[in-house]
């Protein structure tokens, strides 16, 4: 399977950049979402690797050769569109076939291959029937099996799940990871949804501006953000300030308390303004009832808000140290209404700190 | 209005409700009389009272024989030039106005080439009749401005060519023809949506690819569709031909017979006109059917 | 990464995007340079021969002057424009309340209204006449006035008008406004007068040029009803002297041309005009 590699690629319209020098280097059959919110480049660098667009300067290379200076329909790779791509006067089957049918591939070959393809993204019953009578996951899943047909090198998908229903979506996703994995084949897969990106990728590429702001595995996204954008963009993130007052020691204070931040890679020097964020996971709560003291390591929080999200129930509160979110399990925010006044212990291990 | 209490019973007398409903509607229908009575006055009686005529003797006696009239020359001879002009100004004006529709799409054709050929085609088809016919005169008539560069060149287009000829005829009839199509034409590639041309594109498919497999395919009903308009179109005109001389039109036909100039005949006239009716009546129909087919693809 | 700037400025490839990414094929030039022929072809070739066949010693403008001269010249376009205002003025008096009534009260009549909309296409000029020319000779004192043709201008004028009123009436919440206007107070021609009317000023205005177009080059009813109207005027002086017919339909071209420019205009400040209109009224 081919590898890819995205170097310096440029692209402004207008005075807008849409690409900002974007480097990447894509693994053979590995899985790399590009991740970010609209008008952050990933969709046109999606474009420029399939050959729909071309950038102002960079280069694109697949197996280390340069495909730039080839049209989009000779580069051979997959492309799965975010909606309306299947062609409407063909059926599904049809529609498997149609790359086959312009590499002159005999009738025989076709059918066969279309048939195991559209087994293989579940649609084997579905081979006669239009686009306007499949629902548009099915749709989804013949355009997946269309371009898995001519064997591509790289397989491209455009946020081809976001039309999707929330349902759909997560059974899907499963699927086209599953599909992956089975054919080894490398992808670029390009989303909004961190959840979408962090479940199914073997490498997530945070993006905004048109620059790769963090690239790494789900984990290391998600556990160590590297710039505030990361930190707020995936997942919910409690963000304080504070200032460091020891760097050797790794303590900021924050308002009124002293925070220990156990991270080795802690490196501001004393005096710095750092930003320090946590997930609402790593906070806990207690309920204080009267008389009880704090243990050491706790402050007083007062809960000004009770989200209830399924399994967890998200706690806003206030503290000395500013507004915080916590999660806490459904069963034990039974116990929580507002105003309720609570012990709060913060995950120091999990706290990362990113100067201003 | 006092609101009924919970509980108590008002009782609703159901016959006069409906009986109100039915009368307000019938005041609010009156509203609409003036129209309807207009339309009357200007367009279906005089349609009916020639549909009727068409069946009638000149001492208003039933009749077959105006419609037999149809059938001996010169109506024939008329009715087939007609059609043929209708039919190759209609495919003449399909063919190119599709083109230049999907020219002026093209995404990297500059920004003000479709609102000038959008302006201009407005203005075009609505340039049709007398003052469309002088101006052909001027161009490719026998002393036209591009008949006389032809002759620098060395080619004579006389006396082969004729404005009042088929192909003559059908290249005045495009100026108007040309831009209808292309206004109406613009929407229909519209709807064919960008990702299906990338995604042929993704497959391998060449631009000519696309459009044999998925672009024509898709769009061939609307297509045919408009092409039917132009035809009925051009089969209704009578101006423009009658200023460049054309001599055997259905249209000129029935004008002849009803101006007294040489035969008073409206008998014929009327059978001629219903005629015409019945042809435009099943170019409409045809074009509904294939508008309704269209619409399945384009969704 | 900043030396990559520096080389990126560098790299011939820039060109070569910039290149493919603009790049139009020769066939769509092709077809859009012969449609551009079809079009401005005929106009130069009028414009030219209007200027031609002048005798040394007159002025190049010769045919347009002697037209200009020509009495009948001004009384046949005089003619011509007043029988089109009276068409837009018949016609808007009887569309106008008709399209809003259907549409507020009447929705059922709506298909009704779509399909007598198409009619006039079914039943073209020479055919109406046709139907209408015994009827009319009957009605000895409407015959000879030139009314008559405005009156079956409307018809012709129909389906564009009708079609600019109902699109101009769907884009705004007719019910909601009506509905407004009667809590202030205001009954149902009041509303339609002072609420309606300013909102569908620019379809209003839109139908009206279109219509006014039409009538203006009308010939076929007005020749054999044997009325002396511009487009005939031109037809019986274009085929006794080719030139001066000629200079005629240059005239005709540049009073569309007009028509269409001032239909266009409106329609880039008809949408403000309206919105200034719905905002006088707030």
């Amino acid at each position: 399977m081919a590898t890819v590699e995205l170097r310096g690629l440029c692209r402004r319209f207008g005075n807008v950049v849409a690409l900002d020098h974007l480097d990447l280097e894509v693994g053979s059959g590995e899985f790399v979402s590009l991740l970010g919110p609209s008008g952050c480049g990933k969709t046109t660098a999606l474009r420029i690797i399939a050959g729909f667009e071309w950038p102002d300067s960079g280069e694109v290379l697949v197996e280390a050769k340069d495909v730039l200076g080839q049209p989009a329909n000779k580069r051979n790779m997959g492309m799965v569109f975010q909606a309306y791509s299947l062609f409407p006067n063909m059926t599904a089957q049809q529609n498997v076939e149609f790359g086959l049918r312009v590499r002159k591939q005999s009738h025989e070959v076709r059918a066969q291959r279309a048939r195991e393809l559209l087994e293989l993204v579940g649609l084997g019953s579905a081979l006669n029937r239009f686009p306007r009578q499949l629902s548009g996951g099915q749709q989804q899943r013949v355009a997946l099996a269309r371009s898995l047909a001519i064997q591509p090198s790289v397989l491209l998908l455009d946020e081809p799940l976001s039309a999707l229903d929330a349902k759909v979506r997560v059974q899907l996703r499963a699927e086209v990871r599953r599909i992956q994995q089975e054919l080894g084949i490398t992808t670029l897969y390009v989303t909004h949804d961190q959840e979408e990106a962090l479940s199914i990728s073997d490498r997530v590429a945070v993006m905004s501006q048109g620059r790769i702001e963090q690239l790494g595995t789900p984990a290391q996204i998600y556990s160590g953000p590297r710039t505030a954008f990361v930190a707020n963009f995936v997942g919910t993130m409690n963000q304080l300030e504070g200032t460091v007052v020891s760097m050797e020691d790794r303590v900021v204070r924050c308002g009124p308390l002293l925070l220990s931040v156990p991270d080795p890679t802690f490196n501001h020097p004393a005096g710095e303004t750092v930003e320090l964020f946590l997930r609402p996971e790593d906070i806990g709560i207690e309920v204080l009832s009267n008389g009880t003291q704090l243990v050491p390591g706790q402050f007083e929080g007062r809960v000004t808000s009770l989200t209830f999200l399924g399994p967890v129930t998200r706690v806003g509160l206030t503290t000395d140290i500013g507004p915080l979110l916590a999660d806490v399990s459904s069963a034990v925010a039974l116990n929580l209404a507002a105003d309720t006044v609570v012990a709060v212990k913060l995950d120091s291990a999990s706290l990362r700190s990113i100067a201003r | 209005m006092a609101l009924a209490e919970p509980g108590r019973k008002t009782k609703v007398p159901v016959g006069s409700v409906t009986r109100k409903r039915s009368r307000s509607r019938r005041w609010a229908l009156l509203g609409a009389l003036p129209f309807f009575a207009y339309i009357s006055i200007f367009l279906l009686i005089p349609t009916g009272e020639l549909i009727v005529g068409a069946f009638r003797t000149a001492n208003g006696a039933f009749t077959l024989s105006n419609i037999s009239d149809i059938f001996h020359p010169p109506y024939p001879q008329a009715f087939e030039f007609s059609l043929e002009l209708s039919a190759l100004s209609a495919v003449m004006g399909g063919v190119l106005g599709l083109l230049v529709a999907n020219a002026v799409l093209h995404h990297g054709v500059p920004r003000f080439i479709r609102p000038a050929f959008v302006s201009f085609s407005g203005m075009a088809a609505n340039f049709a009749g007398v003052p469309l016919g002088f101006a052909y005169v001027a161009t490719l008539g026998t002393l036209g401005v591009v008949t006389t560069l032809l002759e620098h060149l060395g080619l004579d287009i006389y006396p082969s060519f004729s404005l009042q000829g088929l192909f003559g005829c059908a290249l005045v009839y495009m100026y108007f023809q040309l831009p209808l199509m292309i206004l109406l034409m613009i929407p229909v590639i519209e709807g064919l949506r960008k990702e299906w041309r990338e995604a042929a594109s993704n497959l391998g498919a060449s631009s000519l690819m696309f459009w044999r497999y998925v672009g024509l395919p898709v769009i061939t009903p609307s297509l045919l569709g408009l092409m039917v308009l132009l035809f009925g179109n051009a089969f209704s005109a009578y101006a423009t031909a009658e200023t460049l001389g054309v001599s055997n039109l259905v249209t000129i036909d029935i004008a002849n017979l009803i101006n007294g100039d040489i035969t008073i005949n409206p008998q014929d006239a009327y059978a001629l006109a219903l005629a015409m009716i019945v042809i435009i009546v099943v170019t409409i129909v045809v074009y509904a059917l294939l508008q309704r087919r269209a619409s399945r693809w384009l969704r | 990464m900043a030396q990559v700037t520096a080389a990126d400025a560098a790299r011939p490839k820039d060109h070569r995007f910039r290149r493919a990414r603009n790049r139009v094929p020769v066939w769509h030039v092709i077809w859009l340079v012969l449609a551009a022929l079809v079009f401005l072809v005929p106009i130069y070739s009028v414009v030219q021969f209007s200027l031609a066949g002048v005798q040394p010693g007159q002025s190049p403008f010769h045919w347009y002057l002697t037209v200009f001269d020509d009495p009948m010249f001004r009384s046949s376009f005089w003619l011509s424009i007043q029988i089109a205002l009276e068409t837009v003025a018949v016609s808007l008096v009887l569309m106008v309340p008709t399209v809003f009534w259907v549409h507020l009260r009447l929705p059922g009549l709506r298909p009704v209204m779509d399909l007598i909309s198409i009619l006039p296409f079914v039943v073209p000029p020479i055919v109406l006449v046709v139907g209408l020319l015994p009827f009319l000779k009957n009605i000895t004192f409407l015959f000879v006035r030139p009314e008559v043709l405005s009156l079956i201008y409307v018809v012709f004028a129909l389906p564009f008008l009708y079609r600019a009123l109902d699109a101009g009436l769907r884009a705004i919440d007719l019910r909601t406004l009506v509905e407004a206007a009667e809590s202030l107070g205001a009954k149902t021609p009041r509303t339609l007068l002072l609420v309606i009317l300013p909102n569908l000023r620019a379809a209003i205005i839109g139908g009206s040029l279109l219509t006014i177009a039409i009538s203006m080059g009308e010939y076929t009813v007005a020749s054999l009803l044997e009325f002396n109207t511009f487009p005939v005027y031109t037809y019986v002086i274009g085929t006794s002297t080719a030139y001066e017919g000629v200079a005629l339909s240059f005239i005709s071209f540049i009073f569309v041309w007009a028509a269409m420019l001032a239909l266009y205009l409106l329609g880039r400040g008809g949408r403000s005009a309206a919105a200034v209109a719905i905002t006088d009224y707030n």
